[in-house]
């Protein structure tokens, strides 16, 4: 076989395929979102039978994939870090109830953040649900993990986690992929009743407790001589050694060849529970352990002894952020410098930072992208309810409202209608009268927007709800939502969920769908929203801003473009460039006047209402005005 | 056998969301397995793809760490100027960058430059690649330009095959991309080399 380039995400993928995996679900977040769409990839691929699907939220996956494992198959679940917060409730219950068939929960962390909220660790989820975690420092480790972390599973009859991070999620490797040439047949296994485990009372729930603290003290024993935790460079005579997991020891790994340092490792593999005994053998002689891991301390937290140890809970290892090649190398130059060790000093190049910092070159914030409806929508709330009204905002592309100004809050997924539902309550408590409008994905509100909906129509609140609906999961790459026709697999089997007979059945009287790109009417429609929201027997307005993502579906601007022309008057004022926030509309080099990025101007014409002082205009008006 | 190989080459990838950096990352990728490397890359996806600062990091024929430490790599290459000079600082003592820029990189860094012996290359490589036929291109045209210089270790039947291995419908565009941006450097380097041929 030849060698081929994998994504972290694939290689994750090809795992679970080549492992008989059968049942894989997810839901769609960075950085996680290609192990879904590789295990699709490679089944097609490979021909082999397995059950894909987006559910809805994470906890929908995590449970319809245990299901799976409670009938023998083995199944898996992948989600982003924050997703498992999501799952964690069948995940501490799954702990004691067991599973039949290998069940491999994957939840992607995201040391940095680069995408997300938090930079919480999720294995220690996993060590407060005790559940045993494999963590992997490569692509191709993270492969072979697959497969050993589903016979731990099956051997322990528990959960496992199989824990990658960014880097790894991320990275491409070459690798050389030894499928086998056929599908073996589905496992002949159906559900059995075990109320011991499937329905355990409390009673039974304190003993299958007992039975899960014994079990993951025999792991504990077997990872100690496991060979997912490896001595490595035993030669050496160093005192001062290190302890490190995941993408942190390949890095560690670099940064020691660099500092021309070979010191005694431990290469962890199972962060939780971890090899004491091992960990013991290797401590025993060193003066100073260091311990590199990510995005928090777990393994370093476990340690019985931490009076040797140097990391992130003594401060020798920031608290915070992603451990980059420049901090690992940093942080073992400093300490191997302290414990006498000679290393190979890195060049100096002081002088070309300040350099470069003395230019100050332009910082680049994502921005929404050229075309994208969710601008055309923010820009109408603006100008409708002005910079005085609340905007309560939620986890999607939309996000990036923020930048707009129309965005005030964000928390978690769906949490634009509960802090709009809160905001109400605590605002009728003082007379607040500043309108509150909220907007949330499409894809957003399926996952965790309907319970807060009914919970604020319920309990009296009044709001206007925008839900942002560009028909597909933009942010993450594309992934279809139950409210469209397609599956995970490419097919249009779905059955589609229509999001306006939610919302009435919710309990929303006013209920409207509208085209964002139609500005005049959009507006009209909001402050009607607005009213009903105000109006006696009004309540919750749901405004739904109607029009597909332009990465997803750019034929309706493709056949309708307006080309727009910024006029000789033009002054470089600036207000299109910061309050519409256009990548294409960009200020000229000596600022003098806004252009129109060719280049990636999309000719959708949304700018034209964004130059208050009418000089962004059709381009035919401008070709008019010259010929007159 | 000719010279033997350093142990590594490390590539780093500046530009911003949709300019193509992973695009360009996956053809380094697999020029490296045609050129028979261990390859390890990583690559920036999620929100910052949304137009913001993009970094891909490339070691071909290493270790296993996916990023490049600051002052470790070989080459740069910059699909926009800005976001090239702030990934200056990933070049070792020596090294070459690549950018996209009608224009040259500010006089003030001559100075700092030659104190790390580093060389930027400014190359119109959008308008190479307009006169090519796609404007997209201007990314294959960089590592074009970037295969023409010495330091360049990846061959160039590897650097072809992998161009036509991704491209589909654009591979013919592509490979006339690469073709210019290499001649566009070598012509370049030809005539500030003349006066010394002479």
């Amino acid at each position: 076989m030849p060698a081929e380039i994998l994504m972290g995400n694939e290689a994750i993928a090809f795992g679970l395929v080549e492992a008989g995996c059968r049942v894989v679900t997810a839901y769609p977040g960075t950085p996680s979102s290609e192990i879904l769409a590789g295990v699709v990839k490679f089944k097609k691929q490979l021909g082999r039978r397995i059950h894909t699907e987006w559910s809805t939220n994470e906890k929908v996956a995590f449970e319809v994939a245990l299901a799976a494992s409670w009938t023998g198959l083995r199944a898996a679940v992948a989600m982003k870090q924050v997703g498992l917060n999501v799952a964690s409730d069948p995940l501490f219950s799954a702990a004691y109830t067991g599973v039949r068939g290998g069940f491999l929960v994957i939840p992607a962390d995201d040391p940095g953040p680069h995408s997300s909220q938090t930079e919480q660790d999720s294995r220690l989820l996993a060590l407060s649900a005790k559940i045993p975690v494999l963590d992997p420092s490569s692509p191709a480790e993270a492969l072979a993990m697959v497969g050993e972390a589903f016979t731990l599973s099956e051997q322990l009859g528990l959960p496992v986690m199989l824990r990658p991070t960014t880097r790894l999620c991320h990275a491409l490797q070459s690798m050389v992929l030894s499928p086998q040439a056929a599908d073996q047949p589905v496992p002949e296994v159906r559900f059995r009743k075990d109320p011991d485990h499937w329905t355990a009372t409390p009673k039974l729930r304190y003993r299958l407790h007992q039975e899960l603290v014994e079990k993951l003290r025999a792991v504990e024993r077997a990872f100690d001589g496991s060979p997912l935790n490896q001595i490595l460079s035993e030669g050496s005579t160093a005192k001062v050694g290190l302890i490190a997991s995941g993408v942190a020891f390949q890095t560690a790994r670099q940064a020691l060849a660099d500092l021309g340092v070979e010191i005694p490792i431990l290469k962890i593999g199972t962060p939780y529970p971890l090899p004491r005994g091992k960990v013991e053998t290797f401590v025993r002689g060193l003066d100073t352990v260091v311990v590199l891991e990510e995005p928090d301390a777990c393994i370093e937290l476990q340690l019985p002894d931490r009076t040797r140890v140097r990391g992130r809970l003594d401060g020798s290892v920031p608290s915070a952020g992603e451990l980059s090649p420049e901090v690992v190398h940093g942080v073992l130059a400093r300490v191997l410098t302290e414990c006498g060790v000679s290393i190979q000093p890195p060049s100096d190049d002081s002088v070309l930072q300040a350099a470069l910092a003395a230019l100050d070159l332009p910082t680049r914030r994502p921005r929404l992208c050229p075309g994208c409806s969710h601008r055309s929508a923010f820009f109408a709330l603006k100008r409708e309810f002005g910079p005085q009204a609340i905007y309560p905002g939620d986890i999607g592309c939309y996000t990036l409202g923020t930048n707009l100004r129309a965005v005030d809050t964000f928390v978690d997924m769906g949490a634009a209608v509960t802090m709009a539902d809160g905001l109400f309550k605590a605002g009728q408590l003082v007379g607040e009268t500043r309108p509150l409008i909220a907007t949330i994905g499409d894809s957003t509100f399926l996952h965790s927007g309907i319970a807060p909906l009914i919970n604020a129509v319920h309990t009296g609140s009044r709001f206007v709800l925008v839900i942002l609906d560009n028909h597909t999961t933009a942010m993450t790459g594309l992934q279809p939502t139950a409210a469209g026709p397609d599956l995970a697999d490419g097919s249009d089997a779905a059955r589609s969920i229509s999001i306006p007979d939610l919302v009435r059945a919710c309990g929303v009287a006013f209920v409207e769908m509208i085209d964002p790109y139609d500005q005049e009417s959009f507006r009209a429609e909001l402050r009607r929203a607005y009213e009903h929201s105000q109006a006696p027997q009004g309540g919750v307005a749901v405004l739904i801003a109607d029009r597909p993502c332009v990465l997803l579906d750019p034929s309706s601007v493709r056949a309708n473009p307006v080309v727009v022309t910024i006029t000789e008057e033009c002054d470089g004022c600036r207000y299109c460039v910061e309050a519409f926030e256009c990548p294409a509309l960009v200020l000229s080099p000596d600022r003098s006047r806004v252009d129109v990025d060719r280049r990636i101007c999309i000719d959708c014409g949304q700018c034209i209402d964004a130059c208050h002082k009418g000089f962004i205009v059709p381009a035919s008006m401008q070709s008019e005005v010259n010929a007159g | 056998m000719g010279q033997p190989m350093p142990s590594e080459f490390k590539v780093v990838i500046a530009g911003i969301g949709g300019q193509g950096v992973v695009f360009a990352t996956r053809i380094l990728a697999t020029a490296a397995l045609a050129w028979g490397r261990p390859v390890v890359a990583c690559e920036t996806h999620g929100m910052s793809q949304r137009g913001g600062s993009v970094l891909s990091h490339l070691r071909l024929g290493g270790g296993e760490a996916p990023l490049l430490r600051q002052g470790t790599a070989d080459v740069l290459l910059a699909f926009d100027l800005a976001e090239g000079l702030r990934a200056l600082p990933y070049l070792r003592p020596g090294g070459v960058a690549f950018a996209d820029n009608d224009g040259s990189y500010p006089t003030e860094l001559e100075a700092p430059l030659s104190s790390r012996r580093l060389r930027i290359h400014c190359l119109p490589a959008r308008r190479i690649a307009e006169d090519g036929g796609s404007k997209a291109a201007a990314n294959v045209v960089i590592i074009g330009a970037a295969s023409a210089h010495p330091d360049w270790l990846i061959p160039m039947d590897a650097l072809r095959a992998a161009v036509a291995k991704l491209s589909g419908r654009s591979t013919d565009q592509n490979l006339r991309a690469l073709d210019a941006g290499y001649q566009a450097f070598a012509s370049s380097q030809a005539q500030l080399t003349r006066p010394e041929v002479a």
